[in-house]
């Protein structure tokens, strides 16, 4: 089971927690739910569920410790006197602060130890052998448990939130243990907070039809998003990135589209699936993807696409780094010499700095994936920059910054970034990656589509047609959803008929165009690997 | 529970509605004929639905070591029964129940030959189930036509003409040497056999039991792919299944191989030369061990002549 839009997961592992889930009463649905989820990390990681129970154990007694902190600075503070009060803040800060970084050192440890250390460990040993050293050190290798990096950042934030007291210690380790490993977004996500599902979950809502009908509707898109987009387009990446050399810039482009078009699809499938999931079950999780090929701007481009990682990265590292002492102190110095536009950008930028290079090597530890960062990180930072003079000279040219043409230019612009930025993202390293570009730029010719060689590279021209048919049904959806209709919500509306003929209009779509069985070969979920 | 019925009789509706479709797309998608032009995929082996009914007396399933090593139109010429190779390039188990369960919708074969090579073929759950619903609803086999539809597909009736000359047999005259390099050294190693693999093979002895069909296991000499220890696994669940199991590595040098001659890839498979050898030891084999009738006089079977006649005719021009 590797997938959430795999036969075994829709077909046998959902229906059966369902089931059980429905046919159990509600206080022990709760713990049907927990077995379902320890059961699905088992078939997909066998042992290393240790990691995840090690994890959750972890963060209950840290949440507890810093819990019993709180309370006894409570106490203490009640009695206190007044001129008293803010040295035993500080003091019992302190304590909290200890805490808080043991356990995010312990989490961030096994991260760094599981997922990085093959990387460090090759670029020591180039480090040495160019320092002509006579010896290297042995580079580990170790399994990953799938979706550490996104249950890695739950923990992180349940701990950060006890920590600045927004929530409480969860006493209850069975809530946490819930919280930490749902099923649905153990793998890919979203990263939830504890104050978004925790109690949802807890709650264990009954399964109704209505919950039901909405979830699966959400299901059938994602899957139709996966196995009609994704896989079909997978074999044409898979060819032209491994072979790049051999063909012509117009095959670089289309690639590089496709690659951007297939991760998509890929990822924003699966959080339909996993949504989907989750609304039947009567749980509302948060979403991942905003439409966001609909960016006027790469900063509001990371605001709609993994909406949880940035959210995760704007509360947690880009506001504590921002708003700490060093660098406030260089805003207020920066802004006496610079002004007060140009003035927050030094610190910010270090802050900004700090979130992209963790995005990157969030991502892969691998030199494209800091590339990849660095690259996100210039464009946003140039964007802040530039901005006076664009507001300037949009307003000397007298362009109308809120029209369309000018709208429509930015999105085109953000759109252009995005896909450069995945060719170097999905590239086989970063020499791959600027090999590739340049290929774009300086060999543009149209030459496989004169003699219809493009054809023979995994996609013939059904395959083309089929491909461009589903984008625009995602289109579509993605333009109702921009203009706040849902039209899962304007189909409930409709008469019986309707409703169930759009439904299985959708599953013999998935089912005629998905490209499986002989001749495809299926993508494995992307960031289930991150 | 009001609620909980209306649910119930909701979901069921929904699925039977399912179903109903499931079933007109299958027809809908499925070839009209066994030929490649109609869509047909592994037509070789698909070959046996285009032979009359209950015309067939020995079928052979398994990967390419089955097409490879068993040619039927040598044991028809020496030994009169009619046998199909149903084999296909890396066949897993699931595609060797499937084709089982094609073939005994036409035929009523009294022996089935499980190639043995394919028994220790991994392969996911997912592949095994999606070939069970593929079986159960062709449109999840066939959906790919959709390139190719056209409206014969919506009217037609499914008629299955076409059939090959060689009954499955791979002819391949190339040589290309290899060595046995003692790959049968006798061990007590046991190579297990996967559990997905020993659930299908249960699948495949029931089928067969089913259809009045004796099941037995033979293993074709390959130097590459077999040893001593994937003997002892298919020995023991032979054992434990009562199943006939003659594995012809372990009596290669008396079969007359020579791997300087007999192989057309270093001896993953044997070529012509050395399938002849296999199948004259096989033929006489099954015609021992088993009554399997001759059709040689029999006018129905005249087909049966003109195919070898075409056979020999491609094994002489050294295809």
């Amino acid at each position: 089971m590797q997938s959430y839009c795999s036969l075994i997961y829709l077909g046998i592992f959902l229906p059966a927690v369902m089931l059980v889930y429905s046919l159990m009463p509600q206080k022990h649905r709760r713990k049907v739910l927990l077995l379902a989820s320890y059961v699905f990390f088992w078939l997909v990681s066998g042992k290393l569920l240790v990691y995840l129970l090690m994890s959750t154990l972890s963060i209950h007694h840290f949440g507890l410790w810093m819990a019993s902190i709180i309370n006894e600075k409570k106490s203490v503070l009640a009695q206190a006197e007044k001129s008293e009060k803010k040295e035993i803040k500080a003091r019992y800060q302190r304590q909290l602060r200890g805490v808080v970084t043991f356990a995010v050192l312990l989490h961030v440890g096994v991260l760094v130890v599981l997922k990085y250390s093959a990387f460090l460990g090759t670029n020591f040993n180039l480090l040495l052998s160019a320092l002509k050293a006579p010896f290297s050190i042995p580079i580990p290798t170790f399994l990953l448990p799938i979706g550490i990096s996104f249950y890695t950042m739950q923990a992180l934030s349940y701990l950060f939130d006890v920590y600045r007291e927004t929530i409480k210690a969860d006493r209850n380790l069975e809530r946490l243990a819930l919280y930490m490993s749902f099923f649905p977004q153990i793998m890919e996500g979203p990263i939830c907070r504890y104050s978004q599902t925790a109690m949802q979950l807890w709650e264990c809502q009954k399964i109704t039809y209505s919950n039901m009908t909405m979830g699966m509707q959400r299901i059938l898109m994602g899957v139709m998003k996966k196995m009609v987009i994704a896989d079909r387009l997978n074999i044409l990446i898979k060819v032209v990135f491994s072979g790049y050399d051999k063909y012509d810039g117009s095959v670089m482009l289309i690639a590089m589209v496709c690659y951007t078009c297939q991760l998509y699809m890929d990822f924003s499938g699966a959080m339909d699936v996993v949504i989907g999931t989750g609304e039947i079950f009567g749980i509302k999780m948060p979403e991942n993807f905003r439409q966001p090929f609909f960016s006027r701007t790469i900063s509001e481009f990371w605001t709609r696409w993994h909406i949880s990682l940035g959210a995760w990265f704007r509360d947690y590292v880009f506001y504590p780094l921002s708003m700490s002492k060093p660098l406030k102190n260089l805003t207020i110095a920066s802004r006496k010499h610079l002004g007060n536009h140009f003035g927050p950008l030094v610190s910010g930028s270090i802050a900004l700095f700090t979130v992209w290079l963790f995005n990157g090597l969030w991502h892969g530890s691998g030199w494209q994936y800091i590339f990849f960062g660095m690259y996100h990180f210039v464009l946003i930072l140039l964007g802040s920059i530039v901005e006076p003079f664009v507001k300037k000279g949009t307003e000397k040219l007298h362009i109308n910054r809120g029209g369309w043409p000018y709208k429509g230019m930015q999105i085109f612009r953000t759109v252009c970034l995005v896909n450069i930025g995945e060719l170097f993202f999905r590239a086989n390293g970063l020499s791959a990656g600027i090999a590739m570009f340049k290929n774009m730029v300086t060999n543009f010719t149209f030459a496989s589509f004169r003699d219809n060689s493009f054809y023979k590279l995994g996609m013939d021209r059904y395959d083309v047609i089929i491909t461009i048919v589903a984008v625009a049904i995602v289109l579509f959806v993605s333009i109702q959803n921009e203009r706040g209709i849902s039209v899962r919500k304007s189909l409930a509306q409709k008469n019986v008929v309707v409703r169930w003929a759009v439904i299985y209009a959708l599953i013999f779509f998935i089912i005629i165009y998905g490209a499986y069985g002989a001749g495809y070969v299926p993508l494995d979920p992307i960031y289930a690997n991150f | 529970m009001k609620e909980k019925m209306k649910l119930f009789g909701r979901c069921t509706a929904f699925l039977l509605i399912l179903l109903i479709l499931l079933s007109v797309a299958s027809y809908i998608f499925m070839p009209k004929n066994n030929k490649k032009e109609f869509g047909m995929d592994v037509i070789t082996a698909n070959g046996i639905l285009g032979e009359k009914e209950n015309t067939i007396d020995v079928l052979i399933v398994g990967d390419s070591e089955s097409y490879c090593s068993f040619t039927p139109m040598y044991m028809w010429e020496k030994h009169g029964f009619t046998s199909y190779v149903c084999g296909t390039p890396g066949q897993p188990l699931y595609d060797s129940y499937r084709f089982l369960e094609k073939a005994f919708k036409y035929q009523k074969p009294s022996v089935v030959i499980l190639e043995t090579d394919t028994i220790f073929r991994e392969y996911k759950y997912s592949k095994h189930l999606l070939s069970r619903m593929q079986g159960m609803f062709p449109v999840f086999q066939y959906h790919n036509r959709w390139k190719s539809v056209t409206i014969n597909d919506f009217g037609s009736p499914i008629d299955y003409t076409w059939t090959n000359d060689h009954k499955g047999y791979y002819l391949n005259q190339k040589v290309i040497a290899g060595s046995d390099k003692g790959y049968m050294t006798p061990t007590d190693e046991i190579q297990d056999i996967p559990d997905l693999n020993r659930r299908c093979l249960k699948d495949i002895i029931d089928i067969c039991q089913k259809n009045d069909a004796k099941l037995i296991f033979v293993g074709a000499p390959t130097t590459k792919n077999w040893d001593y220890a994937k003997h002892n696994g298919v020995q023991e669940f032979a054992d434990k299944h009562d199943i006939e199991y003659l594995d012809m590595n372990l009596i290669w040098k008396e079969l007359g191989i020579d791997w300087a001659t007999d192989t057309r890839d270093r001896g993953d498979h044997l070529n012509h030369s050395g399938a002849v050898k296999v199948t004259d030891y096989l033929g006489k084999y099954l015609k021992e061990k088993f009554t399997l009738p001759d059709h040689r006089d029999d006018a129905a079977y005249s087909a049966w002549d003109e195919a070898l006649k075409r056979y020999n005719a491609s094994v002489l021009a050294g295809e």
